[in-house]
């Protein structure tokens, strides 16, 4: 169904395919379900904002890994339609973070809008512990909710982490870190971080994988697996057979990129992180938008299932203006897509890359009860997760 | 011959002998000023300006429109310390209000917030009655008055009343154009700000300049004053002069019907001790010193590294700043102005001449000027005048009706 509310720009674009709708906003109201997200709107776009004024040093000193900006607002009978009347906004060394954004390939401009323009939309996804996550409105971005321990464990890490980033010219299956927040609202403080998101924007997943390559309870609870998209683990992974087909090339180039990520992690003393794995299935996907026309009028705007639509948001340098094929993607933007080799018994498209590296390693008489006990120390646990993720890629 | 534009990088290639303002827009606003508290105000100015655009404009006013506020306090720890303070506050008093007020006075939002937030505003040599502090916008568009918080609760007594007053008269009065109204923080200091339109023009230098009250009693420029470059002359000085504002008939019907308007609302409000600034630009005599500058090469000193050349003799020149939206691009010939942006200009009518002082071939720009601390108490040293503010606004207005001609 054509939208008539959507964007013209996007009318010129393609007829059949549904487009995804988006109307370029010029006032951004930050409007959201939650106060919590029109915060994050309104710091974010006053963070980048700030930084345009900010002169880009020639090099990061010691000093920005410590810095931060803090903001209160406190308004009177004013602006209380879409924002709460007290709130705070707390950026984490500004600095760094643009730095990183920079050396991510992300222009602070695509950054501020994707998570501006429209309020980021809450994600079934969900992490360690329970964490809260969403994902800006275009999908680029994913927002976790953490706690404080991480945002010290962040600091911890971040110099090293930046130098990192730094001699891998930014080619890692790392988290891409892109800022670190905190918002205040009706007393509470809440921790965001932003990173790049593992899947894409476009073409869905279908069946997701949490992987660290041991073997105590690493199966998904039935809980689990009532959900519309389960998160499986690792006994779930060989139980079904599942096999991760690309060719020798990508092979080689990610585990490569791996090997070099996990030794770093080791080096840390960071452990207990994952290889998330998304499959996308292109002949599903292609059947799934044959039956969305067919039934063009029951169109909810949804963004699933829209392979070969329009980009999301015309503006949107990111997005290249051309239609995409089936099972295509955007490598400047899914940039940790890889396709299935031609042997392989199903089109897809995989996307893999490493998640929840803040735990630091506490060793075994630390740990409280009910910990998952795992009796590696770093160094062993990424040579184990190493070694596994190799064999399910052969 | 061609002057040796030798000081700061000219944007504008063009132009041969007219000495040009040398203004580069800035992209990136730094907010650099010679003192925190500029920074400041640039850099809330430019928030605010940028909040109100996120905020859609309403149908109307409402009552507690008047009442609000905006307030952001900044913490920055070893960041973005080079040119503002580290931890500074900022606070807009009504700001749905003042963008009302600044749409009725034609002003467009982006354009106020360039002039405040391009270049450091300027501080200006003209002081108003107990030397309270004025600045104006780099471009000369604005100008920037402390205040004290009593006069802040005060303006906030008036609001309202001032608001539909520039309602019903659409925006065309002499009283001063309320802008903004803002409380600063720095250090632990306090400071209150209030914007308004500058009388005098941007472009046009004032010659001679009156505070005219219609009142009797001391009404005369101390020798100090007399000696200053440009000394507020009172209205002894003027009728001994035995001078008229000579404006034509249309021109004095205009502003004597805005006048009367004028000071009959603030006879309502109870305020009174406002005087009639007067300020004369002799387009002669500023043609004149034209030449002399040019004939003299570029010995204009230029503030702030060429951003926002000082003000003096330069009519017909290109417009101040290339990209404000403000400047057409044309020139102006001597003595011309834009009246949406000199809006108190008036031109003088030279058909009837007095005696060789009289002011021929001139603009006038006048205005009401409230003095600040509204309130009528007697202030010690004050000129005493044993009227109330009826009377006060009627011998006022009949003073000036009798010195226009």
């Amino acid at each position: 169904m054509q939208s008539v509310g959507a964007s013209s720009i996007a009318a010129s674009i393609a007829s059949k395919t549904k487009k995804k709708h988006f109307v370029a906003q010029k006032v951004k109201l930050f409007r959201a379900s939650d106060p919590l997200l029109s915060v994050l709107m309104w710091g974010v776009n006053h963070s980048i904002n700030e930084l345009s004024h900010v002169q880009i040093p020639i090099m990061l000193m010691p000093d920005d890994f410590k810095a931060y900006s803090k903001i209160k607002v406190d308004n009177h009978l004013f602006n209380k339609e879409n924002m709460p009347s007290h709130f705070k906004f707390k950026e984490y060394c500004p600095l760094v973070f643009r730095n990183l954004r920079e050396r991510f390939g992300i222009d602070d401009q695509d950054f501020q809008n994707s998570l501006t323009r429209a309020a980021p939309l809450n994600s079934d996804a969900q992490g360690r512990t329970g964490a809260r996550f969403h994902t800006t409105y275009d999908k680029h971005y994913v927002i976790k909710t953490i706690t404080s321990e991480d945002v010290a464990e962040m600091h911890n890490i971040l110099k090293k982490y930046h130098q990192f980033i730094v001699e891998c010219h930014g080619n890692t299956l790392l988290p891409q870190f892109l800022g670190m927040y905190r918002l205040t609202v009706d007393g509470d403080e809440t921790y965001m971080i932003v990173t790049r998101n593992i899947f894409s924007h476009r073409l869905p997943v279908y069946k997701k994988y949490d992987l660290k390559g041991s073997t105590v309870a690493r199966e998904a609870s039935d809980k689990e697996k009532a959900k519309e998209l389960p998160t499986y683990k690792d006994n779930d992974f060989i139980n079904d057979g599942q096999k991760i087909c690309i060719d020798d090339d990508n092979k080689k180039m990610f585990l490569e990129k791996l090997r070099k990520d996990v030794e770093f992690l080791a080096q840390l003393k960071l452990m207990d992180y994952s290889l998330l794995v998304g499959i996308h299935d292109v002949e599903r996907a292609e059947q799934e938008e044959v039956e969305s026309e067919d039934n063009e009028g029951d169109d909810e705007g949804e963004s699933d299932g829209g392979i070969g639509t329009p980009p999301d948001s015309p503006s949107n340098t990111l997005d290249s203006t051309k239609p995409l094929s089936p099972g295509e993607f955007d490598p400047t933007i899914d940039v940790y897509a890889i396709k299935s080799n031609d042997g392989a018994p199903r089109k897809e498209v995989y996307f893999m890359a490493v998640i929840d590296i803040l735990q630091h390693y506490v060793p075994v008489k630390c740990r409280h009860a009910g910990a998952e006990i795992s009796t590696v120390n770093p160094e062993q646990y990424s040579k184990r997760f190493y070694d596994f993720i190799t064999t399910i890629l052969s | 011959m061609s002057s040796n534009c030798t000081s700061v990088a000219p944007v504008s290639a063009s132009k041969t002998k007219t000495k040009k303002k040398h203004f580069i827009g800035q992209k990136v606003k730094l907010f650099r000023a010679s003192e925190p508290i500029l920074s400041v105000l640039m850099w809330g100015v430019n928030h605010t300006i940028n909040e109100l655009s996120n905020v859609p404009v309403p149908v109307m006013l409402m009552p507690d429109d008047f009442k609000a506020y905006s307030k952001i306090k900044v913490d920055n720890h070893l960041f973005n310390k080079e040119n503002l303070p580290s931890r500074f506050k900022f606070k807009e008093y009504c700001p749905m209000v003042f963008r009302n007020l600044r749409e009725r006075f034609c002003i467009d939002d982006q354009d106020y917030q360039n002039s405040l937030t391009r270049s450091a505003p300027l501080n200006s040599d003209s002081q108003g009655r107990f030397g309270n502090r004025f600045l104006s916008s780099y471009d000369h568009r604005f100008v920037i008055k402390t205040v004290s918080s009593e006069d802040i609760a005060e303006m906030h007594n008036i609001l309202k009343k001032y608001h539909q007053f520039i309602v019903e008269c659409h925006g065309s009065t002499l009283l001063p154009q309320f802008l903004g109204m803002y409380r600063l923080t720095v250090d632990g200091v306090e400071t209150y700000l209030v914007v308004t339109r500058n009388v005098f023009s941007h472009r046009l230098t004032v010659h001679r300049k009156y505070d005219l009250k219609g009142s009797t009693v001391s009404r005369e420029a101390s020798d100090k004053e007399k000696a200053k470059e440009l000394p507020t002359f009172k209205d002894n000085d003027f009728l001994n002069e035995g001078q008229k504002l000579q404006i034509g008939d249309d021109n004095k019907k205009y502003f004597l019907e805005k006048l009367k308007r004028d000071v009959e609302f603030l006879a309502t409000l109870k305020i009174m001790d406002y005087s009639l600034l007067v300020g004369i630009h002799d387009v002669d005599r500023a043609e004149q010193e034209e030449m002399e500058v040019e004939a003299g090469g570029e010995e204009e000193e230029y503030e702030n590294d060429g951003m926002g050349g000082a003000l003096t003799g330069s009519f017909g020149t290109p417009p101040d700043s290339p990209g404000n939206p403000l400047n057409f691009g044309g020139f102006f010939s001597p003595g011309e102005f834009d009246s949406s942006v000199d809006v108190y200009a008036i031109k003088s009518n030279d058909s009837k001449r007095h005696s060789f002082l009289s002011f021929v071939n001139c603009m006038f720009l006048m205005c009401i000027c409230l003095h600040f601390t509204l309130l009528s108490l007697p202030q010690a040293g004050a000129e005493i005048s044993t009227v109330n503010p009826e009377q006060y606004s009627k011998r006022f207005f009949e003073f000036m009706s009798n010195i226009l001609s």
